[in-house]
């Protein structure tokens, strides 16, 4: 079988390109894979099939939403809210007409009032404030001959949404063993929590560093590192001079590590979701860290043993503080969850597990139509045959249960 | 209770499955349940036809039957258990091995074009599906019980079945020859007696059963000139087979890693040991290696040197045959109806 992937990839920051170039070996040693160059607006000729890895970022992802509409494949479903995507595919582009669709399609008449709204800047942009509520992930889902996505969470999302394709749960890889290097953090401050990855309000920063000043009464000497680039919303300028705080900018990937290995917990806090699968969680699990996570998406499935879990509530910076001050003050109970969390990445997120599935799933859409027209063709002559005619309640539940038994459209 | 056995039915053959179905339907009955054998003729190719035989038993309504419920389906092998209930237990007897185990093997059936791999992939899908919605699942072995595990992440219990109630009679003085019972088709591997058989003059064979593989055999047993020491005798009646059981030194069944394999139950009921291989599978689960019969490597001359250490020790073979019978005696159609039926 010869794919045709499409995805972003480094030197691109961004974390599905980091995931692109951890899969690509692991899967070039099951399949023949033809990475696909970007901007190219289709498969090269004699692939079987077409690989898109979709995620929120029209600057990343437009041109492999585009190959997508022209030809159907397999959508790897980074992100299930996609509005913002979609808004750089439509607005961006000066097609307003395909916006106020995409977002009737979404929520009918009111949506489409509302995308009138905006387009008349008489409302804000809806991708800033409410994405959630208004995922458009129909543009990409409709052309999805079948979808991975990363969590359980995500696939409701999808079947609620009105998904019928195949969709197949692969966790993202962890990476099989990384040389950090010295250390990059300086000694002697427990706990030391970090907080990795772009920052901005979703990331509950503001949270965080409530709650850590309530830690730092009883752990004066404790240390929050907060690395990544921020959102200028968050005005993190002022945050590195706060005692006990360390700002560090943009980290490449090894300083990453470093960075990770180094501390004692890390944090991913996460509301609204967008349906991501958080990389820095991967990583963390990897290295065998305790996490603290919200209550919420994709970490509602890590299990107790490995995270901490911080329900989004009026109680969530005292539930935050609590956690980090029990994490901080029981060394026991950060070796045990950091244990459980190496063994639960070596044992859910293997790279060699991962690529497996992707394999299935490639060859499950690669040949699905091929098999469906073989069964339904049959099941159509023999309805012809015996008189059923379209439209007979009888037909219908052929088609529920050719569906049910997973060969139905 | 009123209650459907489903079974899958390939035409004009008869084996183990059939014999299980039959006989679970039989002993349904003698504890006065309303119970009917519900069979569709079964045909798994070409290509992507698994399926198409799995959306047929989809199509089934057997929620009533003349306007009276049915209260219990109980499914066995692929693709009977795709059918809709809800009261549906699966007693597992196989998925369709071909996606599985068997793929990219010499015995597959699914080449390498996507149609091929698709379909093996939706049969995948439609086990964790069809497997995942029964209220029950069992399996007849741990081999069975684990290859579900492993492929679909569903767990079933163990429920072995009792072999089939032949009127076994007291193990004769004597025997002399090796009895191999079964269908003949490849994944049975009777070649690897007759191979052995090709490098021990001294041993004799009968090979009862009938299969698609029967001239190949044959081929190998003029092309080892074992014409004087290998007898084919086909399909034998039940009257016959007690016969061999009783006359035989020993039973050799050693298919590629079988599901469960009820002949070294027979054999055992005969009071006979049963000489196996380490990758069979479902006899591993009974036969124990120098307590009722030999686990020996999957070569001819391992299976001739077994054969011949039971030949030069019959002592040694009868206590083996008698220990064998203990382990198959334990196996009751009462204890497989009762948990069959729990709530």
């Amino acid at each position: 079988m010869k794919v045709a992937y499409f995805s972003p990839l480094p030197p691109e920051r961004s974390g599905i390109a980091d995931y692109s170039a951890l899969l690509l070996p692991a899967l070039r040693e099951r399949v023949e894979v033809v990475v696909v160059p970007r901007g190219a607006k289709r498969a090269p000729r004699g692939t079987d099939v077409a690989l898109y890895h979709v995620g929120n970022s029209p600057e990343a992802h437009a041109w492999i939403v585009d190959a997508l509409q022209r030809q159907p494949g397999l959508v790897v479903l980074h992100d299930f809210v996609l509005h913002h995507l979609v808004a750089g595919m439509t607005l961006g582009r000066g097609d307003t007409d395909r916006y106020l669709d995409a977002m009737q399609r979404d929520a009918g008449v009111i949506g489409r009032l509302l995308a009138h709204g905006v387009v008349d800047h008489v409302l804000p942009p809806i991708w800033e404030e409410r994405a959630q509520d208004f995922p458009l992930a129909w543009e990409v889902l409709q052309h999805a001959g079948g979808v991975i996505c990363h969590s359980s969470y995500v696939e409701g999302l999808a079947r609620a949404y009105g998904y019928e394709g195949p969709i197949r749960v692969i966790p993202m890889p962890a990476w099989p063993s990384v040389e950090a290097g010295d250390r990059l953090l300086p000694e002697g401050s427990t706990p030391t929590i970090v907080c990795c990855g772009h920052l901005n309000a979703a990331k509950r920063i503001p949270q965080l560093l409530a709650a850590f000043e309530a830690v730092r009464r009883p752990f004066p000497d404790a240390l929050l590192v907060l690395a990544g680039s921020a959102a200028p919303s968050l005005r993190l300028e002022t945050v590195g001079r706060e005692e006990g705080v360390l700002r560090l900018e943009y980290q490449d990937e090894a300083d990453l590590w470093r960075l990770l290995r180094d501390c004692d917990v890390s944090v991913s806090l996460r509301w609204p979701t967008m349906g991501e699968t958080s990389g820095m969680v991967i990583r963390a699990l990897s290295l065998g860290k305790p996490l603290v996570v919200s209550d919420a998406g994709w970490f509602q499935e890590l299990p107790d043993s490995v995270a901490a879990r911080v329900p989004v509530d009026e109680y969530e910076v005292a539930t935050l503080a609590a956690t980090l001050e029990r994490l901080a003050g029981d060394e026991g109970l950060r070796r045990q969850m950091g244990a459980a969390a190496a063994e639960y990445a070596r044992r859910e997120h293997s790279l060699g597990r991962v690529a497996d599935g992707y394999v299935a799933a490639l060859e499950q859409v690669a040949g699905g139509e091929a098999v469906k027209d073989a069964i339904l063709g049959d099941v159509a002559r023999a309805a012809h045959e015996v008189g059923m005619s379209s439209g007979e309640p009888d037909l219908a539940e052929v088609g529920v249960r050719s569906r049910e038994v997973g060969i139905g459209d | 209770m009123r209650i459907a056995v489903c079974a899958p039915q390939v035409p004009f053959e008869r084996g183990g499955t059939e014999i299980l179905v039959e006989t679970l339907t039989e002993e349904l009955r003698r504890r006065d349940h309303d119970v009917e054998l519900v069979k569709i003729p079964f045909k798994w190719y070409p290509g992507p036809r698994p399926l198409r035989e799995a959306l047929v038993w989809r199509l089934l309504d057997l929620e009533e039957a003349q306007g009276r419920p049915i209260d219990l389906v109980v499914a066995t092998k692929f693709p009977s258990y795709a059918v809709r209930h809800p009261n549906k237990v699966v007693w597992l007897v196989h998925q369709f091995r071909q996606a599985y185990d068997l793929d990219r093997t010499e015995l597959a059936q699914f080449g390498e074009e996507p149609v091929d791999r698709a379909t093996v992939r939706a049969i995948h899908e439609l086990d964790r599906r069809m497997l995942g919605e029964a209220q029950r699942l069992f399996a007849i072995s741990e081999n069975v019980s684990r290859r579900l595990h492993d492929s679909a992440g569903l767990t079933a219990e163990v429920l072995r079945p009792p072999p089939q109630a032949l009127d076994f009679r007291r193990p004769e003085e004597g025997g002399d020859f090796i009895l191999s019972v079964g269908r003949l088709d490849r994944a049975k591997r009777i070649d690897l007696l007759l191979e052995g058989a090709a490098l021990d003059n001294s041993l004799e064979v009968i090979v009862a059963g009938e299969g698609p593989d029967r001239g190949r055999l044959e081929q190998v047993t003029a092309r080892h000139e074992l014409d004087g020491r290998v007898r084919f005798v086909g399909k034998v009646a039940d009257e016959e087979l007690v016969d061999l059981y009783a006359r035989c030194l020993a039973v050799f069944y050693a298919p590629i890693d079988e599901d469960l394999g009820l002949v070294p139950y027979e054999a055992f009921l005969a009071e006979k040991p049963v000489v196996t291989t380490t990758d069979a599978g479902g006899p591993l689960e009974v036969v124990v290696d120098g307590h009722n019969g030999i686990v020996c490597e999957p070569s001819p001359a391992a299976v001739a040197s077994a054969c011949a250490r039971l030949a030069e020790n019959p002592e040694l073979a009868r206590n083996w045959g008698r220990a064998g019978k203990q382990a198959a005696e334990g196996l009751t159609w009462d204890a497989v109806v009762e948990r069959l039926l729990s709530p």
